[in-house]
């Protein structure tokens, strides 16, 4: 199936449903619209035979401009590498729209957020509970990213309710948001029989801090420096999301050169934080040689992203139009040098944990998530690869990747050690994928271009460590943004925690927690 | 008697060096600068210097328990027969009795976790006496080897009169699996840890805090140093010298020391060699530590 059979297939599918318009931007992005009534229909079809979970949906207060809100669902259509996405106009008297989270389970957080945000019902969704915008200090009726909201206005304050668990010897064990370590915030509530636990409830939200509000109004220069703030484990893979969004809005290519360096910079990232999950599951297990063996992989990689670009965490490197950094032949000699050294002592870690017994036995079908689990939840990125959800960006959209030839991590199990070895595949192939990029760089090309501001939207995806980030980004004709949503990997993988903890004891949700590591900032936004 | 007295309140004195010392190999060993031996110390004096939270629902059992614990491992530690044949208060009890003293004070602490009705004190409780329930056992068992060797139940079995045979070696080992666990070490339990629902120990006075925590936090120590001191004294048993120069008591004092350190090292070995069980494995490893005791127990009735 190419890109205009999608077009085709889905008009089989849907004989009653008018199209009203169905264009293509971009050689990657297919957008169709059609009538409010007939938004869960299409989007349903699109699930079932492209098929795909919904990557993002999100709402935007058109208002000023069109007389409406609109929602959007984005699917990904891996075949033909091009994401899809539905838009309807939703007019602003009783904002509302048919839910799809009965039917598709990855809009349902989706769902709430637009909620929240817009107030605009989903309707038929059977939980409206607020995500983000705490029902004890966040007064109804306040809708934050509706392009009218000022400040928030007084009004009726409520609670919580969280899911009950009854029966003979149920306790509840709630955790958080405060906790022990230097972690991010969030609230667990395990329902557990003894110690095998019975139900995890999440609830995050706790580091909210208005992002895509934040966004709006920005240049773009401003809003890539904001972007590396998101998720502080990302900075690279957000902004490099963002950039990619703004420039495909105006039109911009970027030299070989600076794709060559960004790919090598994100798999920097993905090396970093790699090495520190695996160090993070031996802490965990109360294993700490080969955590202190990791710990220092993951300071060497920091210091060389230091050395490299100025900054331990790769912030100021990205830019719209290109990379600030260059990197001169003692640099590429530098990060070769290290890489060799760090390989040698990856194998090294990763040797003494395979060998130990005891680690093994921690690990091995330890929090499965199964793949049918993973799939109904629209699972993405490392967690779903260790399912067996062969999906990597990387490969969907290959760009520079294929002239390394890519391989892609993939396990079957769903356990801590499926998630554990998918990571240390992905640090070897790093590694290798860093040594062709080196390879292709010169000294003195330009790495950036100056980018022509243009009205416009547009989509920019990565393939970050946890997975796909996505930036959904429109801008003015002032250049100044309007709407930015963006989705990361925590967001999708959230709830597979809570299903793949069930049945395990209580003391291994650490473990399990480490194995997903999902970030709390890039969730809460 | 005097000359005991002191030897006890030195020995109390110096348990809590042992864990600084532990952590201190443990940190070498990980290529770490870590902090000095000296640390739980501070934290001692930390600890009796802060203010003191109780909670609310807290009965007076919350209250009491740190001192009952201090108290059991206090008497524990008159009942040893640190250097002389037996402690000051030989007749008062026998090894036994330590195994119940040291009962007694789990037991109230176990209680007092309960008594706040905090989610992690019931963890911590529930699992300690889990835990305990299958490492008393193999405790009472390689008592039996010592006294089946002496003769006597009599504490003086440890008194560093006996040889070293098959039995006392196999019941050291035993001795050592359950100091792991009723040291809260690696791989039963996880000291360095700051996540709440993997804790054992912790999890059961979390609640505490100040003055209370700090007897709590001394009574472990001395416990540690117990159990350090039986398994060094059935491995290399040593009399104090009756007769003998300065240079001699010295030596002898050296050695002394060099046995629990030799202990210190043992345990930080394990601690950063293998990763924490699963909760429920427990059960088997403390079945090894059982086999084995009754295999020390049959070694003395065979005199080997």
């Amino acid at each position: 199936m190419d890109r205009t059979d999608v077009i085709s297939t889905l008009k089989n599918k849907l004989p009653g449903v008018e199209l009203l318009s169905v264009a293509q931007p971009y050689p990657d992005e297919l957008r169709i619209k059609v009538e409010a009534r007939h938004f869960k229909q299409t989007c349903l079809a699109l699930h079932t035979f492209l098929p795909s979970p919904i990557m993002m949906q999100f709402g935007s207060d058109e208002r000023a401009a069109a007389g409406c809100f609109t929602v959007t669902a984005v699917f990904v259509h891996i075949r033909s590498a091009q994401w899809v996405s539905v838009t309807v106009d939703i007019p602003p008297g009783a904002p509302g729209f048919d839910s799809l989270s009965t039917t598709i389970h990855s809009a349902s957080l989706f769902e709430r957020e637009i909620r929240e945000m817009f107030g605009i019902e989903p309707r038929g969704n059977p939980d409206l509970r607020r995500l983000h915008l705490h029902d004890e200090v966040w007064p109804q009726g306040n809708f934050p990213l509706r392009k009218d909201f000022r400040q928030p206005q007084p009004g009726a304050l409520s609670g919580y309710i969280f899911t009950r668990v009854e029966g003979d010897g149920i306790f509840e064990v709630p955790v958080g948001p405060v906790h022990a370590g230097i972690i991010g915030p969030g609230h667990f509530r395990f329902s557990v029989a003894g110690e095998p636990i019975i139900n995890l409830e999440l609830r995050l939200g706790f580091t909210h801090r208005g992002v895509e509000k934040l966004f709006e109004g920005k240049t773009c220069a401003d809003a890539v420096r904001l972007s590396e703030c998101v998720s502080g484990d990302s900075c690279f893979a957000h902004s490099l999301a963002f950039a990619q969004a703004a420039e495909k809005i105006c039109g911009a290519t970027i030299p070989a050169q600076a794709a060559y360096l960004r790919a090598i910079f994100l798999e920097l990232e993905r090396m970093y934080n790699h090495a520190g999950d695996i160090g993070g599951m031996a802490l965990d297990v109360g294993f700490s040689f080969p955590a202190a063996h990791a710990s220092l992989i993951k300071e060497a990689i920091l210091q060389l992203n230091e050395q490299l670009t100025g900054s331990r965490y790769l912030k100021k490197v990205n830019a719209a139009g290109g990379v600030a950094a260059d990197m001169a032949a003692a640099k590429r000699a530098l990060l070769l040098a290290t890489l060799k050294r760090l390989k040698t002592d990856f194998q090294e870690l990763v040797k003494s944990l395979y060998a130990s017994a005891s680690f093994m036995d921690r690990v091995d079908t330890t929090g499965v998530l199964r793949r049918k689990t993973a799939r109904d939840l629209g699972v993405v990125g490392l967690v779903g690869r260790a399912a067996g959800i062969p999906t990597d960006l990387r490969r969907v959209f290959p760009g520079v990747h294929r002239e390394a030839q890519f391989k892609m991590a993939l396990q079957e199990s769903g356990d801590v050690l499926a998630r554990l070895r998918v990571r240390v595949f992905e640090f070897e192939e790093s590694c290798r994928l860093i040594e062709t990029f080196v390879g292709k760089l010169a000294d003195g090309q330009t790495t950036g271009v100056e980018p022509q501001l243009k009205a416009g939207s547009g989509l920019g995806y990565v393939e970050g460590w946890r997975g796909p980030v996505l930036y959904w980004l429109k801008i003015d004709s002032a250049g100044l943004i309007e709407r930015c949503k963006i989705v990361d990997p925590s967001f999708h993988n959230w709830p597979g925690l809570a299903y793949a903890v069930l049945g395990n004891i209580i003391p291994d949700f650490p473990l399990c927690n480490k194995s997903f590591d999902l970030s709390y900032s890039g969730n809460d936004l | 008697m005097l000359i005991a007295i002191l030897n006890i309140l030195l020995l109390v004195a110096c348990a809590p060096l042992v864990s600084g010392l532990i952590s201190g190999i443990k940190n070498n060993l990980r290529m770490r600068r870590g902090q000095s031996v000296f640390q739980p110390y501070y934290n001692l004096a930390k600890l009796c210097a802060k203010e003191e939270v109780v909670s609310e629902t807290a009965s007076w059992i919350f209250k009491a328990a740190p001192l009952v614990v201090i108290a059991s491992m206090l008497t524990a530690a008159v009942l040893m027969p640190w250097c002389i044949v037996a402690g000051p208060l030989r007749q008062a009890g026998d090894l036994l009795a330590l195994i119940f003293i040291f009962s007694l004070g789990r037991f109230f602490l176990a209680l007092a976790a309960l008594d706040t009705g905090s989610s992690f004190g019931g963890m911590g409780s529930s699992r300690e006496m889990f835990i305990s329930s299958l490492a008393e056992p193999v405790f009472c068992l390689v008592v039996f080897t010592l006294s089946l060797q002496f003769g006597s139940t009599d504490i003086a079995a440890v008194s560093g009169m006996h040889a070293v045979s098959v039995a006392s070696i196999i019941a050291a080992t035993a001795l050592f699996l359950v100091t792991l666990a009723e040291t809260a070490r690696v791989p039963v339990d996880n000291q360095e840890t700051h996540l709440e629902l993997t804790m054992v120990h912790e999890a059961m006075v979390l609640e505490y805090s100040g003055r209370r925590l700090a007897f709590i936090e001394m009574a472990a120590y001395i416990k540690q140093m117990i159990l350090f001191f039986l398994i060094a004294q059935i491995i290399f048993p040593i009399a104090l010298p009756v007769f003998g120069g300065v240079s001699e008591i010295m030596l002898w004092l050296l050695w002394y020391a060099a046995r629990l350190v030799i202990v210190a090292i043992a345990v930080a070995l394990v601690e950063v060699s293998v990763a924490k069980m699963r909760l429920f494995r427990v059960a088997d490893f403390l079945g090894y530590a059982f086999v084995l005791s009754i295999v020390a127990v049959l070694c003395a009735l065979l005199g080997v």
